[in-house]
């Protein structure tokens, strides 16, 4: 079989507008699909993320005072000893935030003494020696907190935390160089890190989302706390049931302003970027679509005005198989030309991300797979009309109008 | 003006060139020829004689390059294009080999099509196509579409069409080519019914038989006129005559 | 000739209806992306109270720490909420023809009739102002009294849907209501209210800055007569070797930034005379040793508020480009199948020509197809925008995200599809038709 492109550029030649309309289509669609697959890749990588915490079987419990009558220390002290004997319960500890949900405060830490030199920002979690089995992070250096060392929460004064435990990546934003275990650090009052945790998303997202400071101090400043709760498998929703409506009535002055589980909290932290990712790929999926029907409907134009003409080469010997590979090569071409365009285009778009949306660079492995995922649908539109072009009799060449 | 009252089409030195990137085809050179009102005329040559290209300026479908042209007293060499419009609205009625009809609508509304555009209003329009289709004697398929009727009736619904804006030239170019004789007689019939009622008609063909029933022939070859008759106004007669059917 | 042409678009769409039928499809589906990215991203960036644009500001000073700015990934700006010192000493000012701080404070009601379980209800504490400078419409009762803001009077004003909550949506005002174990009376119930963005707060503090307003206002004043700590957004530096803080006492005096302010100043003279003021107090709290920062005493207009605080989206934008520019392949696509088919019709206007049409006929039959064509396919793509609304409205149901907030459809919507349509008959149509207008008569008579 023979490929005459010459030819076919001249069929091309006289229908110019069309081609290039279809190939502009085609570049815009590519420009657009390769990038958002790249934006989409970025967002389920961040989506993918772990936690570094239990979320399955976590909830938080969020006790308020009605009055400043209400003596927070007690109930905090009562609410966990009921907790801890709830049947189901694994680990439970009173804190000062939500981890992943963005309640919660952050901390500025300096390396030396009277607030001075680098400040390192980081979410502040606090909770008694519990804590760190119920949001299920493993200890990786040091130690765990005292019973002993825990501050019960005083009113109208802050306990001044001697002892925190920070998590390997703030350790590692903290101290760069050599072991951050039993160095100190200053905010407020110098403190000295006696533990290193595995790695957990904080109550803060604005900070890097690892950096996380722990105070052995029981929480209450602010008229209420957070109960963390985490049971046993499968166990979550009946204690969570339970819990609520018990401690909903234990307290005088108290009530639970409402509850959540961290599998929610998570979801809720991923639901931007998962929602961006599933309308853009509809957009797209609408785009490659109708790109595809822009070559199918320039292919069956191409085959209807050349009726005569294809029934001319039947008549002079173009097998079927001939007269559908010239069309599909013909689809081609433009194809290839919008292709071209579209990578170019599709580069620019990605440095213009990477310029303004801080997207890194493009990777050109999705603009390969773009093209060769959009050449090949296209073809495939193009393929129906050309096979009907095949079945168009030779006779038709000698019939006149 | 300067012309006589009964001159219907008047072309004076009339030249027309198509210009390609390679080549320049001298389509009409100096062509002048006068139709006189009421007339019913055959323009006759051989194939590329640029006869085609004689009714297309005659129709004003196309410019030419030199001379003039002046249609029912008035000049009508330079105008804009929203005029030439306008004239072969008003003055004049094609009608093609190929019909020409448009497929989509019906008899009625084919033959409405240049009335639209003269803006006339709907009980003006309906009287006129039922009148012009009843002259064709097609006043019963006025909902039928072109293609349920037979050549010869669509090229019937096509003089219908022609006449029904009351044209005072009708430009015919081979109405008759792709019709079987007997229905080629029944147009041609229609025609000189149409010249007998005023209307003046110019025919275009390459058939001697048919350039034979007008009143007049002029041959056009090369881009000229080879009728003498056609040119009694000019001041130097074309040296060869050829014999005229009057 | 209107009636006409439209009917010659009709038999030319039932000449090929597949073709038409993708064009018309193409044409909705671009044009119901962008009316979903549109909507949103316009109810976003909206000023939901724009006709007091130039009445209203909102107030900022630099107090933050002279070691670093407030916001290091945005150095240029200076906290967008005050101090309680100085959030006091401004309200001081009589320039102002109104004014108010904002803050959150937590609350908890009870004992409304056949109540029973007490009601947690972030409350909203803030000054009379608040009511008269944002236009606050009242179903029942009306704002407190300045004379409560001094007070402060036990004095509450509940959003309507507090109000259904607590008593089934009948008047409540006069009735004693506990806030926070206190005989509070109601003297005022909302009507429907609910600004999106919250323009007034954007410190992201209880449901978000696109979350429904608080369930219940009380006098500012209540939240340091209770020693109640501030329940939204609260920042806080502290000079090197200072006490940390432990009571509300050493909170109200302290570098912590949790008060938004808002001043109503109708004349350019008020404003200059503010602004003055304010300068004087900076230069005067200077010499104490306050204000280490440049000085950054500002004003911000409602609209700058809005921009200040990014509420638009980047996501928002994003999809909004990749909207427009799949309404741009459908419009080329469009173009291309117009152009085909117009082009395949050229012999039979070629006839129309020779039969008189003047060129501009032949444009406008031809652009009165594709408008015919365009408002089809818009008012598709109004039908399909709609369900598309829903759709996000339903993907985003369970968070505080604003494009589930803001995803409904609205006036501004329609007006931007019929914007749309216009352009896109405008775009798709104006060079297919200005083609085929330009077909010469002749070229296409002679049969083959």
């Amino acid at each position: 079989m023979s490929l005459n492109i010459r030819p076919l550029l001249s069929a091309l030649k006289r229908n110019p507008t069309g081609a290039l309309l279809v190939a502009l289509q085609v570049a815009i669609t590519l420009a657009v699909l390769v990038n958002a697959a790249w934006i989409v890749h970025q967002r389920i990588e961040k989506i993918e993320q772990p936690a570094g915490i239990n979320t399955r079987d976590t909830f938080v419990l969020v006790v308020s005072g009605s009055s400043n009558k209400f003596d927070i220390a007690a109930a905090e002290s009562e609410d966990l000893s009921y907790l801890r004997g709830l049947a189901g319960v694994a680990a439970a500890t009173v804190t000062n935030g939500i981890p992943l949900t963005g309640n919660g405060g952050d901390t500025g830490l300096y390396l030396h003494p009277g607030e001075r030199g680098r400040l390192v920002e980081a979410a502040d979690m606090s909770f008694d020696q519990q804590g760190l089995k119920t949001l299920g992070v493993s200890l990786l250096a040091g130690r765990n907190f005292r019973p002993d060392e825990i501050e019960p929460y005083t009113p109208g004064k802050q306990a001044p935390a001697a002892e925190v435990i920070v998590t390997q990546a703030l350790a590692r934003t903290l101290f760069p160089q050599g072991s951050a275990l039993g160095k100190t650090v200053y905010g407020g009052t110098p403190k000295t890190i006696i533990g290193i945790v595995s790695n957990f998303m904080g109550p803060q997202l604005g900070t890097p989302p690892y950096d996380t400071v722990i105070y052995p101090t029981l929480p209450g400043q602010y008229g209420g706390y957070y109960l963390l709760v985490r049971t046993q498998p499968g166990k979550r929703d009946a204690v969570l049931h339970e819990a609520k409506h018990h401690i909903g009535a234990a307290h005088r002055y108290g009530v639970v302003q409402y509850t959540q589980t961290l599998a929610s909290a998570k979801r809720q932290m991923h639901s931007a970027n998962r929602n961006v990712a599933i309308l853009l790929v509809i957009v797209t999926a609408l785009m490659v679509a109708v790109c595809c029907l822009g070559i199918f409907g320039l292919t069956t134009f191409n085959v209807g005005s050349r009726t005569r003409q294809i029934g001319t080469h039947r008549a002079l010997g173009a097998r079927q198989r001939d007269v559908v590979t010239h069309f599909l090569v013909e689809g081609a071409l433009v194809l290839a030309g919008g292709a071209l365009l579209g990578s170019i285009l599709a580069l620019l778009i990605g440095n213009w991300l990477t310029a303004h949306y801080a997207l890194p660079r493009l990777n050109l492995a999705y603009l390969l797979a773009g093209i060769l995922a959009l050449t090949g649908v296209g073809e495939l539109a193009a393929w129906q009309p050309a096979r009907r072009a095949a079945l168009i009799p030779p006779s038709v060449a000698t019939r006149t109008v | 003006m300067t012309l006589s009252e009964a001159a219907m089409l008047r072309m004076q030195d009339i030249s027309k060139i198509y210009r390609t990137d390679l080549i320049e085809t001298h389509a009409l050179r100096e062509l002048s020829l006068e139709v006189r009102a009421g007339e019913f005329v055959a323009v006759s040559g051989p194939s590329g004689s640029g006869k085609t290209t004689f009714l297309n300026i005659a129709g004003l479908l196309e410019t030419f390059d030199t001379g003039t042209y002046e249609l029912d007293g008035r000049d009508v060499s330079r105008l804009s294009d929203d005029a030439r419009s306008r004239i072969r609205n008003e003055k004049i009625g094609f009608i093609f080999q190929g019909f020409n009809l448009i497929p989509d609508l019906d008899i009625f509304d084919n033959v409405d099509v240049p009335l639209r555009y003269r803006r006339m209003k709907a009980p003006e329009r309906r009287k006129r196509i039922e009148s012009s289709l009843e002259l064709v004697g097609l006043a019963a398929r006025m909902k039928h579409l072109p293609s349920q009727l037979s050549g010869g009736q669509q090229q019937r619904v096509a003089i219908a069409r022609a006449i029904a804006g009351d044209p005072a030239l009708i430009l015919a170019d081979e109405p008759t080519g792709n019709l079987d004789s007997l229905m080629a007689r029944q147009i041609m019939d229609l025609l000189e019914k149409i010249n007998a009622m005023g209307t003046t008609v110019v025919l275009v063909t390459h058939d001697p038989e048919l350039a034979r029933r007008a009143e007049r022939n002029i041959h056009i070859v090369d881009g000229v006129v080879l009728d003498p008759a056609s040119q009694s106004h000019l001041p130097q007669p074309a040296p060869q005559v050829s014999g005229a059917a009057d | 000739m209107l009636g006409y042409y439209i009917r010659l678009a009709l038999k030319s769409f039932r000449r090929t209806p597949g073709l038409t039928a993708l064009m018309v499809g193409a044409i909705a589906f671009g044009i119901a992306a962008c009316i979903v990215t549109l909507t949103v991203h316009h109810a976003m960036g909206r000023n939901p109270i724009w006709w007091k644009n130039n009445v209203l500001y909102a107030v900022t000073m630099d107090s933050w720490t002279p070691e670093h700015p407030y916001d290091p990934a945005d150095p240029e700006h200076s906290p967008t909420m005050l101090t309680y010192r100085d959030a006091t000493y401004l309200y001081g000012s009589d320039i102002p023809k109104r004014k108010a701080l904002l803050a959150f404070v937590q609350g908890v009601l009870a004992g409304a009739p056949g109540q029973t379980a007490p009601l947690w209800a972030m409350t909203r504490a803030t000054d009379s102002g608040f009511f008269h400078m944002f236009d606050v419409p009242f179903e029942y009762g009306g704002p407190w009294s300045a004379a409560a803001d001094r007070g402060p009077k036990p004095v509450i004003v509940l959003s309507r849907r507090t109000n259904e909550r607590l008593f089934g949506g009948r008047n409540s005002v006069g009735r004693t209501i506990l806030w926070n174990n206190l005989r509070f009376r109601i003297v005022g119930v909302l009507n429907h209210w609910d600004p999106k963005p919250r323009y007034y707060d954007l410190s992201g503090g209880g449901t978000g800055n696109f979350g429904r307003p608080a369930p219940a206002f009380v006098p500012f004043k209540w939240g340091p007569m209770l020693h109640l700590f501030p329940n939204g957004h609260v920042s806080c530096w502290q000079a090197p070797g200072a006490k940390p803080i432990e009571t509300y006492r050493q909170m109200l005096g302290s570098n912590c930034v949790w008060i938004t302010m808002w001043v109503e100043l109708p004349t350019a003279a008020q404003r200059e005379r503010f602004l003055n003021f304010m300068n004087a107090y900076w230069a005067e709290q200077r010499t104490m040793g306050r204000f280490q920062r440049p000085r950054d005493n500002r004003l911000w207009k409602v609209s700058q508020w809005l921009k200040l605080h990014h509420i638009v989206s980047n996501d928002s934008r994003l999809l909004l480009r990749v909207a427009f520019a799949f309404l741009a392949v459908c419009l080329i696509n469009t173009i291309g199948i117009l152009l085909a088919k117009f082009l395949r019709g050229a012999p039979l206007a070629g006839v129309r020509r020779a039969l008189g049409a003047t060129r501009r006929q032949i444009f406008a039959q031809h652009l009165i197809e594709v408008t015919v064509l365009a408002v089809t396919g818009s008012c598709l793509g109004l039908a399909l925008g709609a369900a598309g609304l829903a759709g996000v409205r339903a993907l985003y149901a369970h968070s505080y995200s604003a494009y589930g907030a803001l995803a409904h459809f609205d006036l501004i919507g329609i007006a931007w599809a019929l914007a749309l349509a216009a352009a896109s008959t405008l775009i798709a149509g104006l060079y297919p038709a200005w083609r085929i207008g330009r077909v010469s008569p002749a070229r296409y008579l002679k049969s083959q």
